[in-house]
């Protein structure tokens, strides 16, 4: 056994943990466990299978494959064996490999050891140690003193595994299956299980789903059992100080301090002593190198020399590394740093492509600076004349609303501002003054706070058709401009200020 | 290196070492919460059978506690361990290490419906069979882990003998493993203490006994006593 080859973890662990570290190492290595598993366990299989058939005792499928376990457990341990030790047989060689492991026990495990609560534990003992009887004994009552508990709690859990698998696959199928396409003679368990076919097929099926859910959790046991049993002997030879040891061994022995120290251990602990001694006896920690030393430091002190190479010889500082690197054979045939000369205009190309890229990009930033100060301008230019739009009409309201006398000749000084350009103001004036006379008319006071709405329909009373029109028409026409911005031509303000209500016309 | 151990470093560089738990472990503890929790329930069935139809009523609403809240109640509130784990010594913890907190915990116990297909943990099982960490459907999707939270086996105090300062400086595995020997060489035999110490040649300069001896008064050093 190379124990520098393990690769396993090695470290106490409690067997619980052990168990886990078995599923772990069958994930592991699943591959070549499985092929060789399946390549040995399946043609026993079906020969067990075909005996039963023969025989005409379709039980005996079901019995034999379970009888023929301890047989079975011999593939994945042989191969989980030489897999932690990193030397994973294949398929063919674990086969081949079963005619010179021993047999006795597993005779042994195949006839009077067959109920043994302990075979995942007993079985890497007894195969892989091969010891005789009397000193296999001993060695048994060593290894399973803690663990006899364990073994088999190990063994019951798979048992459970086991049955939980083979009933999780029976019953999906049984899911899987639409009721309407069995035949009627299996719609009725109980009708069903009178037929003989029907029983046999029953048991058919159970030593398939039987030997499907051992080939998952069979391995698996076995490799937790070998778990167990690493753990075991870890425990009992303490692997993983020797393995410690061992690498510690090579660093010194790599370093060659071998035969250095054999003089220094003689000579050494009293001077260590002193030091530490020296050490405790002072509380304050150092607080610069001078202090460590008491006295000046400088690079060619002695004792500052040898500290620092002691310093230098702890691994956690100073280290030789051994680094592998290429180098050139003929290192004259080509200068280095000067290309060859397709390369130089490779590299002028790539440096041309350089030159434009950069230049794209300069221009893109170029681009996004105008673009930026572009749509501050236009930002700020649009927002000065929406703060004039808002202005305006303040402006206008307070002309048209304003209080003044209506001017004796209305039509005048209507077109007089018309003409002028004062457009809003003049229909305003058109309009207050039409329907102040349009009051006088109707005989009535004019209300202070009436709308364009009220006189539209206080010139409906009016009498005369063709007064009632143009009256209408003003107040359409003043409210086409005040609310919608919208003015008459110069022709239709001729028609509004001809005749009543613009003329004073006698009634 | 093979391990079931899942490495977790810290923002401050503290390498956390979570022993994750596989379906072994955890098999068991959920059987003994189901005798435990069926104990329980059948216990009250036969109080609340002499109320007549209301005691069917809260018998009932006892055994949808016992199989939704109970273990998210333990998980939360009693340090991520219901009482088969805590048999086991198993904990459930976040992947990150820290406690297992109140969405993850709800998570985890509803996916139960997944994971107890079909009716019997099939899926779960081998779920945790296929996973490296040993997780089942609701430990992946709310992000827990059952790790083994019991201390791991140490041997006995390193005997008192006068202590030696090493004559090389090692390394901290170095001296761990020198008082890893010095701790546990009571439980090996006589000839394997020697054999191991003898592989040490190098740093002790002795042979057999001398060399346990040596290497015992090395851990005495490294352990600060005089």
């Amino acid at each position: 056994m190379q124990l520098e080859r393990i690769g396993v973890a090695l470290r106490p662990r409690t067997s619980q943990e052990a168990m886990d570290l078995g599923m772990a190492m069958l994930r592991a290595h699943a591959r070549p466990v499985w092929m060789a598993w399946f390549v040995f366990t399946l043609p026993i299989f079906l020969a067990c299978q075909g005996a039963a058939w023969l025989l005409g005792m379709p039980w005996l499928g079901l019995l034999l494959p379970w009888w023929l376990r301890p047989l079975f457990d011999r593939i994945p341990l042989y191969v989980l064996s030489r897999a932690v030790f990193e030397q994973t047989p294949t398929w063919r060689a674990t086969l081949r490999a079963q005619w010179k492991w021993p047999w006795k026990r597993t005779l042994a495990a195949l006839s009077y050891l067959r109920v043994d609560t302990n075979r995942s534990l007993r079985l890497p003992m007894e195969v892989l140690e091969g010891v005789d009887s009397k000193q296999r004994r001993a060695r048994w009552r060593v290894l399973s003193r803690p663990l006899v508990g364990v073994a088999s709690g190990l063994t019951w859990t798979c048992i459970a595994f086991e049955l939980a698998i083979a009933l999780s696959l029976c019953i999906f199928a049984i899911w899987m299956v639409p009721n309407e396409t069995l035949p009627d003679s299996m719609r009725d368990v109980k009708q069903a299980l009178t037929i003989p076919a029907f029983k046999h097929a029953l048991v058919w099926i159970a030593s398939g789903v039987t030997y499907v859910s051992m080939s998952i959790v069979e391995p698996l046991y076995v490799a937790t059992g070998f778990a167990l049993y690493l753990n075991r002997r870890t425990q009992l030879e303490a692997w993983d100080i020797d393995l410690a040891f061992r690498r510690l061994r090579q660093r010194l022995v790599e370093a060659g301090v071998a035969m250095v120290l054999l003089v220094c251990v003689m000579g050494a602990p009293s001077i260590a002593h002193a030091a530490d001694k020296h050490a405790d006896d002072k509380q304050v920690p150092p607080q610069n190198i001078a202090e460590v030393f008491h006295q000046p430091v400088n690079d060619k002190d002695a004792l500052f020399a040898s500290k620092a190479a002691d310093v230098y010889r702890d691994p956690r500082f100073g280290q030789e590394h051994k680094v592998l690197r290429w180098v050139l054979k003929h290192p004259a045939d080509q200068e280095p740093g000067k290309p060859p000369s397709w390369f130089a205009g490779l590299a002028g190309f790539g440096n041309l492509g350089a030159g434009l890229l950069n230049l794209i990009f300069w221009g893109l930033l170029a681009t996004v600076v105008v673009a930026l100060i572009v749509f501050a301008v236009r930002h700020l230019r649009g927002s000065m004349p929406s703060m004039e739009r808002f202005e305006k009409p303040k402006v206008l309201r307070s002309s048209v609303v304003h209080d003044i006398p209506l001017p004796e000749d209305l039509p005048t000084a209507v077109r007089e501002l018309w003409r002028e350009g004062h457009r809003r103001e003049a229909l305003a004036l058109l309009y207050r003054g039409s329907v102040v006379r349009a009051a006088t008319a109707l005989r009535i006071q004019p209300p202070i706070d009436a709308t364009e709405a009220d006189w539209l329909q206080h010139a409906r009373t009016l009498d005369d058709p063709a007064r009632r029109e143009r009256l209408i028409r003003i107040v359409r026409t003043w409210q086409l401009a005040a609310y919608a911005d919208r003015y008459p031509g110069d022709a239709d303000i001729d028609v509004l200020l001809s005749g009543w209500p613009a003329q004073q016309v006698a009634p | 290196m093979l391990d079931t151990v899942r490495e977790i470093e810290t923002p401050e560089g503290v390498a956390l070492r979570l022993r994750a738990a596989g379906a072994f472990g955890r098999a068991q503890a959920w059987l003994l919460d189901f005798v435990v929790r069926m104990a329980v329930f059948f216990t009250a069935l036969g109080i609340f059978g002499a109320l007549g139809r209301g005691g069917m009523g809260l018998a009932s609403m006892l055994l949808f506690a016992l199989m939704w809240a109970y273990n998210v109640v333990c998980e939360v509130w009693f340090h991520g361990q219901t009482l088969g784990k805590r048999a086991l010594g198993l904990r459930v913890v976040s992947a990150d290490g820290t406690p297992i907190t109140l969405l993850p915990s709800i998570t985890r116990n509803l996916l139960r419906v997944v994971d107890g297909l079909p009716g019997i943990y099939g899926v779960g099982l081998i779920c945790s069979m296929i996973d490296p960490s040993g997780r089942r459907v609701g430990d992946i999707v709310a992000g827990t882990l059952v790790v083994h939270a019991n201390d791991l086996p140490a041997g006995s105090k390193v005997p008192i003998v006068p202590a030696q300062p090493l004559p090389l400086p090692l390394d901290q595995d170095e001296q761990a493993a020198v008082i890893e020997f010095a701790e546990r060489s009571p439980l090996l035999t006589v000839q394997r203490q020697e054999e191991l110490a003898d592989i040490l040649y190098p740093l002790t300069g002795s042979e057999g006994t001398a060399a346990v001896k040596q290497l015992t008064a090395y851990a005495n050093g490294l352990l600060g006593r005089p």
